[in-house]
């Protein structure tokens, strides 16, 4: 659908070196990286607003890397929203059709549309700086949405809103793209919003694409150290979460998982390496969790190794050396896992 | 005033101090301004203001400086946006040359473009061609706009530098070509800027006096704008003439400073 091939582009400190992408028609695709890794450029690039040094962009079987940012049926909405000050909240999402010329019944229904669909038709006479972050979000995603573009680009969309404010927009996200079925490229860089929103992932880094893949292959299958670094999750699962006195109580394959979280249904849950204690015999603590387990593997490496639990799912875990020594680990030995339920992060799935 | 003692009585050494003076310099301004306005009688200085040869001034003043303060936005407004949002080579080259009049005595820009549209090798081309702008009303425009369009080009700007430029390209993707997406976004968020910038050149330009006196000369009743009436009024002894066409231009630059005070806040005033 959209293809984008060895795109290079530099532009003062920031710069793409040969971005390669291929995105679905009707995909959620996410770019995850770290500032500076090149991801506003490479969405201003697509949108047209740069001419690249190299490369070229095919949309829908049509070369588009020299066409008018006005002529690619694109859409954009950047994390400061930049909604046109002087403009009402009506008057910026009717902006688009009215470039069009069309006549203004038909822009004041399309706008009623779009702002009933997020939202904020209410809102439709006031001024941009009299609305909340999250009001002008929508606004701004709004005003994109009123052309039905083919792509919508949206830049850390969620990143300057409040933590409420942005778990409700992430999910309404999820509901926008489910009923426009627009296909979006969602730049971020939390990770968060991999689970909740992604069908795929790419990860960016210095202005490259280093790894592409469902958010199960990215997290499982770092393909680099980078990845790894960055996602941090090595001990993730899928599975059904059921709520339980404030608690929430997680299945996950022959094993159940207490977490803190208050989530519900189809979920992600991840714990941190460091964060699983081994020991020989069970021991009474305030930690909830605590499984029996065989040691699959030993990777001995730096000061920190790795030994992996079978504990009806594999557990990596992170001891020092002399603690391994010390508990007198091996392959094939019976273990127990212990780790709080406030250790289990969940995200919707 | 008890609540100004006692706020005065409870101030320190040093701030008392710092705000005596400022105290006084206002004080002085206030009494030589107020002063040149109280000096003729009522009724002399009210026959100078309707007299011919003052009206013929703020008439010519008025026409000159409107001429001059428009082809000063028409240049200013796309140069101060190239040099707002576009890198090219030897802008800071261009920059300097262009902001040179700032610093330049007006009387050196004088004597400048009178060498130009004088016995320079264009100016004699012009006049062969039948434009002689030297001595001419045209003269004051000229000198006008050389001499303020730096200000504007700085005035417009600092307006355009604080837009941030993703306006546009928002406006680009929902279907505005670049002409479009300046005219419907940029320029009405400049507007406030673009409006005290239009107001400081032209009280400028209507102030403006060695350029003028250059290119244009100083003849009475033809090149007559209110600096140049101030100055011929004066070397001739007819002080209340000269005082009633200085009062005019302490009236037009009162009033446009209240406008650029009330439009100006946000762009920078050399």
């Amino acid at each position: 659908m959209l293809q984008i091939t060895g795109l290079i582009k530099t532009l003062g400190n920031f710069s793409l070196n040969g971005v390669n992408l291929h995105i679905e028609e009707g995909e959620y695709f996410l770019i995850l990286g770290p500032t500076g890794a090149g991801k506003t450029i490479l969405l201003e690039t697509i949108a047209g607003i740069y001419s690249p040094d190299g490369g070229t962009i095919i949309l829908q079987n049509r070369d588009i890397t020299s066409t008018d940012p006005k002529n690619r049926g694109i859409g954009m909405v950047y994390q400061d929203y930049m909604l046109f000050p002087h403009l009402t909240v009506e008057e910026n999402i009717g902006f688009g059709l009215r470039q069009r010329h069309i006549d203004l019944a038909t822009i004041r229904n399309k706008v009623r549309e779009t702002a009933e669909m997020l939202g904020i038709w209410h809102l439709r006479e006031r001024y941009p700086d009299t609305l909340s972050g999250g009001e002008q979000q929508r606004a701004a995603i709004a005003r994109a949405l009123a052309l039905g573009p083919q792509v919508l680009l949206l830049d850390e969309p969620l990143s300057a809103l409040d933590v409420t404010t942005r778990e409700r927009l992430r999910r309404e996200l999820r509901t926008i793209h489910g009923m426009m079925k627009t296909t979006i490229i969602h730049i971020t860089h939390h990770f968060e919003d991999i689970f909740a929103l992604a069908d795929r992932v790419a990860i960016m880094q210095n202005g490259t694409i280093v790894q592409v893949g469902t958010p199960e292959e990215i997290f499982q299958r770092p393909e680099t150290e980078f990845v790894a670094l960055f996602t941090g999750m090595e001990n993730l699962f899928h599975g059904i979460s059921r709520r339980r006195d404030g608690e929430a109580l997680i299945d996950v394959g022959p094993i159940s998982i207490q977490t803190v979280a208050e989530i519900e249904g189809d979920v992600y849950v991840g714990i941190r390496p460091e964060e699983v204690i081994v020991s020989r015999e069970p021991f009474e603590s305030s930690a909830v969790n605590t499984f029996r387990g065989t040691v699959t593997e030993i990777q001995q490496n730096g000061m920190f190794s790795r030994i992996v639990v079978d504990a009806g799912v594999p557990f990596v875990c992170a001891l020092t050396r002399q603690s391994i020594r010390r508990l007198g680990l091996a392959e094939g030995e019976t273990v127990y896992l212990t780790f709080k339920a406030s250790a289990v992060h969940a995200f919707p799935g | 005033m008890e609540r100004l003692i006692q706020r005065l009585s409870r101030s320190s050494l040093f701030s008392a101090t710092f705000l005596a003076i400022s105290a006084a310099l206002v004080i002085f301004m206030g009494i030589v301004i107020g002063g040149l306005v109280l000096y003729p009688s009522q009724s002399q200085l009210l026959a100078s203001i309707t007299s011919p040869e003052i009206f013929f001034a703020i008439q010519l003043s008025l026409v000159t400086s409107a001429v001059s303060t428009a082809l000063c936005i028409i240049i200013a407004v796309p140069v101060a946006y190239a040099m707002t949002r576009f890198s090219f080579p030897a802008k800071s080259l261009a920059n300097v040359i262009m902001n040179l009049p700032l610093s330049l005595p007006p009387l050196v820009a004088g004597v400048a473009l009178l060498i130009f549209f004088g016995p320079s090798l264009i100016g004699t081309m012009l006049r062969s061609s039948g434009i002689d702008v030297v001595f001419t009303v045209t003269a004051i425009i000229v000198a006008q706009f050389f001499v303020n369009v730096p200000y504007m080009i700085r005035i417009t700007r600092s307006a355009f530098a604080v837009i941030n430029p993703r306006y546009e390209y928002v406006a680009r993707t929902l279907g505005c070509s670049e002409w479009s997406a300046f005219r419907q976004i940029t320029l009405p968020l400049a507007a406030k800027g673009l409006i005290a910038g239009l107001v400081i050149t032209w009280s400028k330009s209507i102030g403006e006096f060695g350029a003028v006196l250059l290119l244009a000369g100083a003849t009475t009743m033809k090149t007559e704008t209110l600096p140049i009436a101030v100055y011929l009024n004066i070397s001739t002894g007819d002080l209340n003439e000269a005082i009633a066409a200085s009062i005019v231009l302490i009236g037009i630059a009162l009033i446009s400073l209240l406008i650029f005070e009330h439009y100006g806040d946000g762009t920078q005033v050399i």
